[in-house]
């Protein structure tokens, strides 16, 4: 078996250090532990940068066999041969690969740790959190890359616990509640998505590469998807719908829409700036993104019997968090329900069934994960400086902050979609795909994305600029007359690297969105034509 | 029949046990006695009464020895399982792979409540200063003492039984030694006859214990009657040339079934078992609840499977044995989510467990399952029985090291454990996500290949040409059902174990203090939580279910 384990490599080097770096600490000598502590954070963020230059160095196809300029995004790339069988008995093996939907999403993780590390560099705590931070990438990008669903289900699962464990121990002050939620939350709703898994595994049919398996069946996502391309996986038409309803129920929850999205605001306002960057920017996105790779591309059928209710569903998040946003007085909130809404969008982009709608999913999904980490970093400094996120409770940060008053407008208006920012190729694409496959009915987002507008322009009149007093504003109280100060150099290092990114995806996003378009046309193409033939056909 | 010493070295564990049983007897009693030569002055030692030394007179000493002699026992199960030939010994016996994969996990369970009955014990240990001062010390140390002998004397009788009931192929033998192992777990039990709980506990146990023994060998009786011989085999010829089900065969089976259903806690002869774990110390829980109910299968699998497998012609018990499942793991389940004391969750976790097994037993006496599918059957229950070792042992062991803490182990100890003690919190959050079943943990593959049993079982009974689930189900075999109800009570009982975790987790606590040190409980405690992952996942559950294949197709 030779080695062609470079996504091997970005998933288990993390896991590992993250695991080793929390473990060391209690097992050494105290002095020599204590000696060490300080030193842990540069050790993750030099970890974290090094697979950050990896994964890039993959994706310019220096390292690897990928050349994403070849257009050719048929299969899966960086496919480890021979996978290793982990459980030979029930078909579960090690079987990792990447393309146009994942590889996007996992050069995300990749970059957003190491920002996130440094926007929080003076944590307390920091060789625990740092390493914490390590863990997650390494789960995030486990179930990106995963093409086993058991491997996938647990590396989903396996994101929960440093989540928890930041929000618990590094939380605000109601983090306690937070953390419960969020965690009962997401393990309910993936127990149902574990559910939909286990059916789907009891159809697959034997495979040459799974012979010996007490059990006949395999976990292998690629096979599995082959299988329901030829024969579909499931006979049963009630049986299938139910099938891909738990699995809705899994995904929707983690992206989050709405109804099941209440943990979303607790768990981002009281989480800590690092914890809510992660969860807006990647974990959100595992939502969407495994509800394209397991549901949309298993069972194309239902999805489309079921377009209606994604419709629905996302319009639903589209106004709920715009309107909720609206009346907002807590910054954070107010960022995490515009996630809500955002998220809604990415659903309005795969119920078009258009491939341009799909792309500005995908876009959407890559561009959200960059704006809403630079919001909520805005947030976090925010809150670091100004010991509050009460949107009314001062004017004229400008004067007081400039560099944060920067960075908070490109954050908003990237967020709010401005011509020339990443946020607005997405929405654009998906407006378009939502007229052609909808027609007029697109005034209906198109106009909500106004709300989006007023809140951020509203709240960004009332702190940035608004001051009774030309030179001084109002400082909150509980500043407590200290004089307020810009931000530390390593949050300013932080944003202005996202920042920098939101703009340069603006200008140029065909970087990703060549390959996300191709990926798209040739998803529709493979999976859902032949569904959309059959749907018409049938009476 | 007389036996050979190569027979005598093929039943090596038995006969470690047996010499720790005798030596717990011996070893307590040595001391510094002398004897005088008559006629002369020479005294000579003869190690036998006065004052005992320091070494046997620790209260320690007869746990560290029965641990170790377990210990032994099950590294030499171990070695034998691949090597097991199919001897005959004295026309009861036969030492097959199955027979000592089986006392490996007996003894393993055993060994673990050994050693973690060493710290459950109060005992103070004396120095020789003490006993001129505090003559009433002293004989507070001799009680300890004598106490711990008893416990562990008690345990290896168990241990022994359990051990030779799995390589029985006699009926007879097998009750006799299934008793054997009963009796001792009895007094076991109500070992603790100072608290009012512990002795309610144990002479519930015992009462409804005996009344279920009495009925097993009343169906044995039948059994003879109808077949005019005890022997399985003689049994199973019988069985298969029956045309039509003979009353008292029939009867028979179904008086055994009642037995052993007791021993396994299923419903409804589950109700004494949750008093007596809540009962009982927190490791003796632990064994009822692992070894025992592993004796409890096995031998119900020796009469249901071994020869009262569905013929062509009898199809026996497949149904009640699936109703019997259904009801214990739906009862299980919604009591153990109504119970407030963690031993009684604890308890009812186990009796839902128990049908979760059942319901795979079932779908073998259903005559659907082909010879392949019977296998997973098989392997499936016997690798659920030996990871419970693991993760519902690992459960208990938890709960010991609160009880040693705070006397009585209620779900109030538990709160904020994470603070206090990390470590344990986080083994006890893995033992508790084994139990409901979540991936990678062993507890899923395990019910994972119990389900996957049923469903091969019968998927290929349902329609083609159903087209939404609804009807596919209606036209499916009811044993189908089975699957889906395990399925959904899994779905059920994470509310009661995630509460566990969560407790730990986010209740506060007065307390600051960690747990005791009691460094070797705390290390079979990593070592399980550290088992329990490895055997989910990866080249150690490969093994183990290698191991598992070798003993179940020497069935």
């Amino acid at each position: 078996m030779t080695f062609t384990g470079e996504l091997s490599v970005i998933t288990l080097v993390p896991l590992l250090s993250g695991l080793i770096l929390l473990v060391l600490p209690n097992v050494l000598p105290r002095n020599i532990s204590l000696k060490m502590q300080p030193s842990v954070r540069n050790v993750c963020i030099g970890i974290s940068t090094a697979l950050f230059l990896l994964t890039t160095l993959i994706f310019i196809g220096t390292v690897g066999d990928i050349d994403w300029m070849l257009n050719d995004f048929k299969s899966f790339k960086l496919q480890t041969e021979n996978p290793p069988i982990l459980i030979k008995s029930i078909g579960v093996t090690w079987h990792l690969g990447t393309d146009a939907l994942s590889f996007p999403m996992i050069w995300l993780t990749t970059l957003l740790i190491p920002i996130s590390m440094l926007v929080q560099w003076d944590v307390e705590n920091s060789h625990r959190f740092h390493a914490l931070l390590l863990l997650m990438e390494g789960a995030l990008i486990g179930v990106f890359v995963s093409l086993d669903l058991f491997i996938f289900y647990v590396f989903w699962e396996l994101t929960l616990v440093p989540m928890f464990f930041l929000i618990m121990m590094w939380g605000g002050d109601d983090r306690k509640y937070a953390s419960m939620k969020f965690f009962i939350y997401t393990f309910t709703a993936s127990v149902l998505m574990l559910i939909g898994i286990l059916v789907m595994y009891f159809n697959t049919n034997p495979d040459p590469i799974y012979s010996g398996t007490l059990t006949g069946h395999h976990f292998n996502l690629a096979l599995m998807t082959e299988q329901a391309r030829i024969e579909g996986l499931i006979e049963s038409e009630g049986l299938r719908h139910l099938v891909w309803l738990l699995l809705l129920v899994g995904f929707a929850t983690k992206m989050p829409s709405v109804p099941v999205h209440t943990w979303l605001p607790d768990a981002h306002v009281q989480a800590p700036t690092a914890g809510s960057m992660l969860l807006a920017g990647v974990m959100l996105k595992m939502g969407a993104y495994g509800f394209l790779r397991v549901a949309v591309a298993i069972f194309p059928e239902s999805t489309l019997t079921f377009v209606p209710l994604l419709v629905f569903l996302g319009m639903a998040s589209l106004v709920y968090g715009a309107v909720v946003c609206l009346g907002q007085t807590n910054l954070k909130r107010m960022v995490a329900y515009s996630s809500v809404s955002h998220m809604g969008l990415i659903f309005l982009g795969i119920a078009t069934m258009q491939p341009i709608g799909f792309a500005g999913a995908l876009f959407m999904m890559f561009a959200h994960g960059i704006i809403s980490p630079l919001l909520f970093a805005v947030a976090g400094s925010f809150k670091h400086h100004y010991h509050t996120l009460e949107i009314g409770s001062m004017r004229g940060i400008a004067h007081h902050s400039p560099f944060l008053a920067g960075h908070m407008m490109l954050g908003w208006m990237g967020s709010l979609g401005l011509p020339l920012l990443a946020g607005f190729v997405a929405e654009v694409a998906i407006m378009i795909g939502f007229w052609m496959a909808f027609g007029w009915w697109v005034l209906l987002p198109a106009l909500t994305l106004i709300f989006t507008a007023l809140y951020y322009l509203t709240s960004m009149q009332k702190m940035i600029f608004e001051s009774n007093h030309p030179h001084q504003g109002i400082l909150p109280e509980t500043l407590h007359g200290e004089e307020p100060r810009d931000v530390n150099w390593h949050e300013n290092a932080g944003m202005f690297i996202l920042g920098a990114l939101t703009i340069l995806f603006g200008i140029l996003p065909f970087i990703f969105w060549d390959m996300m378009s191709v990926w798209s046309t040739d998803f529709i193409q493979t999976y859902l034509v032949a569904a959309m033939n059959a749907l018409e056909a049938s009476p | 029949m007389t036996m050979s010493t190569a027979d005598l070295i093929k039943l090596a564990p038995e006969l470690v046990i047996l010499s720790g049983i005798l030596l717990a007897i011996l070893v307590p009693n040595l001391g510094d006695a002398r004897i005088r030569l008559p006629l002369t002055s020479v005294k000579v030692p003869i190690l036998w009464g006065g004052t005992r030394f320091e070494l046997t007179s620790d209260p320690r000493a007869p746990g560290v020895l029965s641990a170790t002699a377990l210990t032994v026992a099950c590294i030499l199960s171990l070695t034998e399982i691949e090597s097991a030939s199919g001897t005959e010994i004295s026309g009861v016996m036969e030492i097959t792979s199955f027979g000592r994969f089986m006392s490996m996990v007996f003894t393993a369970a055993l060994a673990i409540t050994a050693a973690a009955s060493i710290y459950r014990i109060p005992s103070k240990k004396i120095t020789s200063a003490d006993i001129d001062e505090e003559d009433e010390e002293m004989i507070q140390s001799l009680m300890d003492n004598r106490r711990q002998v008893d416990l562990h004397i008690l345990l290896l009788m168990v241990a022994l039984g359990m051990s030779l009931m799995a390589l029985s192929t006699n009926l007879f033998f097998l009750i006799v030694c299934l008793e054997l192992a009963s009796m001792a777990s009895y007094v076991l039990v109500g070992f603790h006859k100072e608290s009012e709980v512990g002795g309610e506990a144990g002479a519930k146990y015992f009462i409804v214990g005996s009344i279920a023994s009495a009925t097993g060998i009343y169906g044995m009786s039948l059994l003879y009657i109808w077949a005019g011989s005890l022997d399985f085999d003689a049994l199973a010829l019988n069985w298969s040339q029956m045309e039509s089900l003979d009353p008292l065969a029939g009867i028979g089976i179904g008086l055994m079934m009642v037995a052993f259903g007791f021993k396994v806690s299923a419903a409804p002869f589950h109700l004494a078992a949750p008093d007596a774990y809540s009962g009982t110390n927190a490791p003796i829980a632990g064994m009822l609840a692992t070894a025992s109910k592993a004796m409890g299968f096995v031998a119900l699998m020796r009469v249901l499977v071994g020869f009262a497998a569905p013929s062509d012609y009898v199809v026996a018990w497949g149904t009640a044995l699936g109703i019997l499942a259904l009801l214990t793991m739906t009862w299980g389940n919604l009591a153990a989510l109504s119970s407030e004391s963690p031993k009684r969750m604890l308890a009812y976790s186990s009796v839902a467990h128990a049908g979760y097994m059942l319901a795979a037993l079932s779908a073998l006496g259903s005559g659907l399952a082909d010879s392949a599918t019977q296998e997973i059957l098989q392997i499936s229950v016997i690798f659920h029985l030996s990871v419970l070792v693991l993760f519902k042992m690992g459960a208990f062991l938890v709960l010991t090291l609160v009880e040693i803490d705070s006397g009585e182990g209620t779900i109030s100890d538990l709160h904020g454990l994470a603070r206090r003690d990390p470590v344990v919190a986080v083994s006890m959050f893995i033992f508790m996500i084994s139990l409901a079943g979540i991936p990678p943990l062993s507890g899923f593959l395990s019910k994972l290949l119990m389900i996957n049993g049923l469903v091969t079982t019968t998927s290929g009974t349902g329609s083609d040409g159903a087209t939404d689930a609804l009807s596919w189900i209606q036209s499916v075999d009811p044993f189908f059902l089975l699957a889906l109800a395990i399925v959904l009570n899994s779905a059920l009982s994470l509310f009661y174990y995630l509460r566990i975790g969560l407790v730990m987790f986010f209740e506060d606590t007065d307390k600051q203090k960690p747990l005791p040190k009691a460094t070797m409980l705390r290390a079979v405690i990593v070592l399980s939580a550290v088992m329990t992952v490895l055997f989910g996942l990866g080249p150690a559950s490969q093994w183990l279910l290698g191991l598992v294949e070798t003993a179940v197709s020497t069935f």
